[in-house]
């Protein structure tokens, strides 16, 4: 009996298009667009290195100190990506052209010539001006003690007085919060297949719900099978969706992959419980039902932070108790303490909460599931 | 096999049934015949325990049936009114998933499925979605969901709405060999040809209420009016419609100016007499019916209204 129900009903999820749409095809595509939209955010605010011209004459040739300072700091993982040019002519043409951002002419003492002042002109003139700060105090050390050319090294350490720590396990990540406000929506779409579930199962609301309930079998056994076989549908979905964000778009969602799986199933079980209760609990169409689920979770998913960034933290700021009691925001932040936190504290609890609406919600819908005779048809 | 006793079913302030009383006995195949609105699957709704009624009884194969009965759920096959299929699943998967609900037995269930897609005509469209249906395969693929585990006593709500000729006839061909087979069928139809070839017994209903039950024919016998004879004659003078309305037997006389229409008592014939008249007073006539009273002046003479209303 079991397997009948299950399969038939596992078999019904992959077949329909609606709830198909919805838990698979529609995350895959937004997840996508993620992608291509926010990779940017990430790198915003990284200094790379940027084309720096110097002159190549007789000048730079004889200020090795300067030429081995200068070569020190460019490169791939440097400052500047240096070109040299034979003469300042050809330098200023590309600087006009904006192949170059400026360029260092030696001398004494050497000259920065650029057009702009954005933060590549700043950065190259705070390293010229740290040269010739550094390279004064080596004079000046020397003329006054020159036994103390020994010690330079230790003279010329420049203190640092901050140090950068992380207070996360991984690497802050912008758009990743968009990616599990995202994961959170795909959950509460498990509301598809609860509403399905219990619009299949109740007399007074389809057909086919009243050929099941003339069946020999008790509205329970019945429910939890097609429960569980529209669960596996929509879990299977979110897995499928979580893959292709972490194999295929490269999205790192950290080493806690099994927890965030298992958040996925917890999240999943919630989605499913809330579409039982909406189906349970009202006489309306099945189409009309739809749309009360949907608008649900765009509502959620809105408030947890899927189309507008901080959101999230603006309603936790200014009205917590709806944060904390938004589903989504919950299934989002559970996956945001994975990613961030080494304790799991936070995550424990927005795990609790979630399945006592889990309860609370299946509790509902089971106050109408019990009955087996109705008023009307 | 089913026992109904005073049944009340109240929707608010409509009352749906009104004192209602059946007794269907094994083997027979029960009509329920009835206008729309009239109860027929009020009737079937409660006493498959579906719907609560406010006064009454219900007892199936001798034992009151009540939502848990599922010993009594397992002997009983029912077919809706509306068509209660999975559109997802494939003609044999939603054959085997209903029949699985009442027979766990994979192996009998495979025996099972393949002698209900044998008996529907399914046997081309095994692999069809329903969307791919006509309606009367789909009406047949409704049929095998409900009779598949071959049960005992089958309730039949309007099996053949919306069905084309050669579908109805492959479903009411059926019905009779299930009945063959030792089913009891309860059939509820509006389509009175229907019920008058099929069951061996017929409720008429009106407004929750049994007006009349019995076999057809006992049904005919309560009305007055008996064989109804139509006439196409054209420039009947007032004289000669006088002479035929005075003809003994004749209850009710009526012509248009192009069609005499006249009901003949019960049991009495009088269309001889009727050409008599016309042949001696020479005027000349076209085409002759004579049709038997059917349920629907059953009816119509019971309630005031046409059962097709």
């Amino acid at each position: 009996m079991f397997w009948n129900i299950y399969s038939k009903r596992v078999l019904c999820g992959l077949r329909e298009k609606e709830s198909m749409f919805w838990t698979w095809i529609f995350p895959l595509l937004l997840s996508t667009m993620f992608f291509f939209t926010f990779t940017s955010l990430d790198t915003v605010g990284q200094l790379r290195a940027f084309p720096l011209g110097v002159v190549d004459d007789a000048a730079y040739h004889r200020d090795a100190a300067f030429r081995s300072a200068l070569e020190s700091v460019s490169g791939e993982d440097g400052l500047f990506e240096l070109t040299a040019f034979g003469d300042a002519a050809d330098a200023d043409a590309a600087l006009v052209k904006g192949e170059i951002e400026g360029y260092i002419l030696a001398g004494e003492p050497p000259a920065l010539i650029v057009t702009g002042d954005d933060i590549n002109q700043t950065i190259a003139k705070g390293f010229l001006d740290r040269y010739l700060q550094t390279r004064n105090s080596v004079a000046l050390i020397l003329a006054s003690n020159p036994g103390a050319v020994n010690d330079l090294p230790a003279l010329l350490q420049w203190a640092d007085y901050t140090k950068e720590i992380s207070l996360a396990q991984n690497p802050p990540s912008n758009r990743i919060s968009y990616f599990y406000a995202l994961l959170a929506m795909v959950c509460l779409y498990g509301g598809f297949q609860g509403l399905i579930t219990v619009v299949y199962l109740q007399a007074n609301l389809s057909p086919l719900g009243a050929r099941r309930t003339v069946a020999p079998l008790g509205n329970w056994g019945a429910a939890v099978c097609d429960l569980l076989g529209g669960l596996t549908v929509h879990l299977t979905g979110v897995i499928v969706v979580v893959a292709y964000i972490v194999f295929v778009l490269g999205t790192d969602f950290g080493s806690k992959l099994w927890l965030v799986l298992l958040t996925c199933l917890a999240g999943s079980l919630l989605g499913v419980a809330f579409g039982a209760m909406i189906a349970a609990m009202s006489k309306f169409k099945e189409q009309v039902k739809i749309a009360i689920l949907i608008t649900f979770c765009m509502v959620c998913s809105f408030l947890s932070g899927l189309m507008v960034q901080g959101v999230n933290y603006i309603v936790a700021e200014h009205a917590a108790m709806i944060s904390w009691l938004n589903p989504a925001a919950r299934i989002a932040d559970s996956f945001y303490c994975l990613y961030y936190y080494d304790t799991y504290d936070r995550y424990l609890l927005n795990l609790g909460i979630i399945l006592a609406m889990t309860v609370v919600f299946f509790t509902a819908a089971s106050l109408f599931l019990r009955r087996q005779r109705y008023e009307s048809i | 096999m089913i026992q109904v006793s005073n049944l009340v079913k109240r929707y608010g302030d409509l009352i749906a049934l009104d004192h209602f009383n059946l007794e269907v006995k094994k083997g027979e195949i029960f009509g329920l015949l009835g206008p729309n609105g009239s109860g027929k699957t009020t009737a079937i709704n409660c006493m498959l325990s579906l719907l609560k009624y406010s006064k009454g009884s219900v007892s199936l194969f001798g034992e009151p049936m009540t939502p848990e009965h599922y010993r009594n759920k397992r002997r009983i096959g029912v077919v809706m009114q509306n068509v209660a299929v999975f559109n997802e699943l494939t003609v044999v998967e939603n054959i085997d998933y209903f029949c699985g609900l009442y027979v766990p037995d994979k192996k009998r269930r495979r025996a099972l499925l393949d002698e209900a897609i044998e008996f529907t005509g399914l046997g081309e469209f095994r692999k069809f979605l329903p969307k791919k249906l006509s309606g009367g395969l789909l009406r047949r693929l409704n049929i095998a969901c409900g009779i598949a585990h071959k049960p005992e006593l089958i309730f039949l709500d309007e099996p053949t709405v919306a069905v084309d000729p050669q579908s109805r006839n492959h479903i009411l061909e059926g019905i009779r060999e299930l009945n063959r087979g030792g089913a009891t069928i309860v059939y509820t139809s509006h389509y009175m040809e229907e019920v008058e070839q099929l069951c061996s017994r017929i409720m008429i209903m009106d407004k929750g209420k049994s007006v009349a039950i019995g076999t057809k024919e006992d049904l005919k016998a309560m009305i007055r009016a008996g064989e109804k004879l139509t006439v196409e004659v054209y420039g009947l003078s007032g004289a000669a419609l006088d002479e035929i309305k005075a003809i003994d037997g004749l209850v009710q006389t009526e012509y248009d100016g192009h069609t005499l229409t006249a009901r003949c008592a019960s049991e009495i014939h009088r269309l001889g007499a009727v050409l008599d008249v016309l042949t001696r007073r020479q005027i000349a006539f076209g085409s002759v019916f004579s049709e038997p009273p059917t349920l629907n002046d059953v009816f119509l003479e019971i309630t005031g209204k046409d059962l097709k209303d």
